[in-house]
């Protein structure tokens, strides 16, 4: 599903972001990437979806080597993924249901396909009575349940998640957690970007332990 | 993408409704710029109409210092309407001339009582075909008919014209270069007020491409606000400046324009109307085009 050959970023500064990178991810795997600030996580996941280019190596999703994807290809690339973020990255001015009906609209969804793919993914993350509300009437942990299904709501190959429980209650971690899971189970490749030992404790997964730009460890839960 | 304009059409108008200080913003600013545009056009239409009513007056005039009889006369008139350039011929008898003359002194007429006609020459008024009044014509023909002993007294106001011509080219490149300069006024302040509306949405447009929403899919939904936002632009600045040139400017033009015998003073003509309330669409498409580029990026930077 994910396959990176000798990648490396690097930034003007000179130092690599990421360093000689190989690795494969399966369809089907949860992954958490891990390791300390500044390690390379978010880095890495911005080369998935082309947010970055790579300075050096070769990136195939899906067998497609997205490594020099014109600006038209990224779209419909992304249009594989799910993302979610720490800031969740929603859209304050639209309602609840227009945030997770966006991805819909985006792929040219027909208006009744959208309303009840929406509604059901609204169910699953608990928000159903909330779709009329604005996202800053809500609490964070709703939040981030609105940016995951939003996410969600494509039924996405992949689901990228850029420390998703950094800014969230102990309660609402084990929500998202579970809904992560629910994903995965449905057959989503999950990649989490998190430095949560607990959590990685809490759930254990395949882990891809990054320090300064290299993988240090690539462990698979006994 | 491009086969759901109703779709984004609607997104254009709820970002305008989500944002109404910005949209007013905007459009206030194409009203103000193509106003200021559309009153600069009305005195330079008025001016030039003004200046082409002079130029209708062009003509050639011959003076006869001992008119011919009759006969003589219609064939002389009738050899000058044989030249190609000329549309018509107006002969003006001494008598003529006197009663010309008399009307012209006004309230001072009575100076004349007394004088005998023969005081004036006779003439002959010769008028160009319509798109051959120019001074250039002008002085080819009168050197032509110059060329007859009958005609040697001829005068067309060679300086004046050369004068008439040369401001009207003055006025012509002056309206041209001002228009432009305005227009472009236009488009940058325009430009840069939805710049500002683009710059509070930039999280909007992030999410947008991060959700795989096409460069052309982020972009319609901006193109149509700009475009629509520069057409109510336009009809409020047809309307403002209909309003003012009614309340305001006819008088003051007209008062103007009045010492130089011009008495109708005339708004824009209709394909101008139209053309304002088009450009103020223009300005809009362009200036939204012209943001866009910096904010609608989908790819790495």
């Amino acid at each position: 599903m994910i396959q990176l050959y000798n990648v490396t970023k690097s930034y003007l500064r000179g130092q690599n972001a990421l360093n000689d990178i190989t690795l494969k991810i399966e369809k089907g795997e949860f992954v958490y990437l891990t390791g300390p600030s500044g390690a390379g996580k978010s880095t890495f996941l911005k080369l998935l979806y082309c947010a970055e280019r790579p300075s050096r190596g070769q990136i195939l999703i899906n067998g497609r080597n997205i490594t020099r994807f014109g600006v038209q290809r990224i779209p419909l690339l992304r249009r594989d993924f799910g993302i979610v973020f720490q800031d969740f990255k929603l859209l304050n001015r639209r309602t609840v249901y227009e945030n997770v009906a966006f991805p819909l609209e985006v792929t040219g969804h027909k208006r009744f396909e959208i309303s009840k793919k929406v509604y059901q993914t609204l169910k699953q993350v608990g928000l159903q009575h909330r779709l009329n509300d604005h996202p800053l009437q809500l609490s964070g942990g709703e939040q981030q349940r609105v940016a995951v299904a939003r996410a969600l709501v494509v039924e996405p190959l992949i689901l990228l998640a850029d420390e998703p429980t950094g800014n969230l209650d102990p309660d609402v971690t084990l929500e998202i957690m579970e809904m992560f899971k629910d994903a995965n189970a449905r057959g989503t490749t999950v990649v989490m970007a998190t430095h949560d030992r607990q959590l990685i404790r809490q759930f254990p997964r395949r882990i891809l332990e990054l320090d300064a730009g290299c993988i240090q460890m690539d462990d698979l839960p006994c | 993408m491009l086969g759901r304009p109703g779709y984004h059409i609607r997104r254009a108008l709820r970002n305008m409704r989500q944002s109404p200080f910005l949209s007013l913003a905007s459009i206030a600013t194409v009203a103000l710029s193509l106003a200021l545009l559309a009153f600069f056009a009305l005195a330079v239409l008025n001016v030039q109409q003004l200046m082409a009513s002079w130029g209708d007056e062009m003509a050639i005039v011959a003076y006869l210092d001992d008119p011919p009889e009759e006969k003589v006369l219609q064939q002389w008139l009738a050899d000058i309407r044989a030249y190609a350039e000329v549309q018509d011929i107006t002969y003006v008898s001494q008598p003529e001339a006197l009663e010309r003359f008399r009307e012209r002194l006004g309230p001072e007429a009575g100076l004349l009582d007394g004088l005998d006609a023969q005081i004036l020459p006779a003439s002959i008024e010769i008028h160009l075909r319509e798109e051959l009044r120019q001074r250039t014509t002008l002085e080819t023909v009168a050197g032509q008919l110059q060329q007859d002993a009958r005609f040697e007294d001829l005068t067309y106001g060679r300086e004046w014209l050369e004068k008439f011509e040369a401001f009207l080219l003055l006025l012509r490149i002056s309206g041209a270069a001002l228009g432009s300069f305005l227009m472009f006024a236009a488009l940058v302040i325009v430009a840069n007020t939805i710049k500002l509306t683009l710059y509070v949405r930039q999280d909007e447009l992030e999410a947008m491409s991060l959700v795989g929403a096409t460069s052309l899919f982020i972009k319609l939904p901006y193109l149509f606000e700009g475009t629509l936002q520069g057409l109510i632009g336009g009809v409020l600045a047809l309307g403002a400046s209909l309003l003012v040139f009614r309340l305001l400017l006819m008088d003051v033009l007209a008062k103007l324009l009045m010492i130089t015998g011009i008495d109708t003073i005339h708004f824009l003509p209709p394909a101008w109307q139209v053309g304002l309330v088009l450009g103020g669409g223009l300005i809009g498409l362009l200036g939204s085009l012209f943001a866009l580029r910096k904010f609608a990026r989908i790819g790495p930077a």
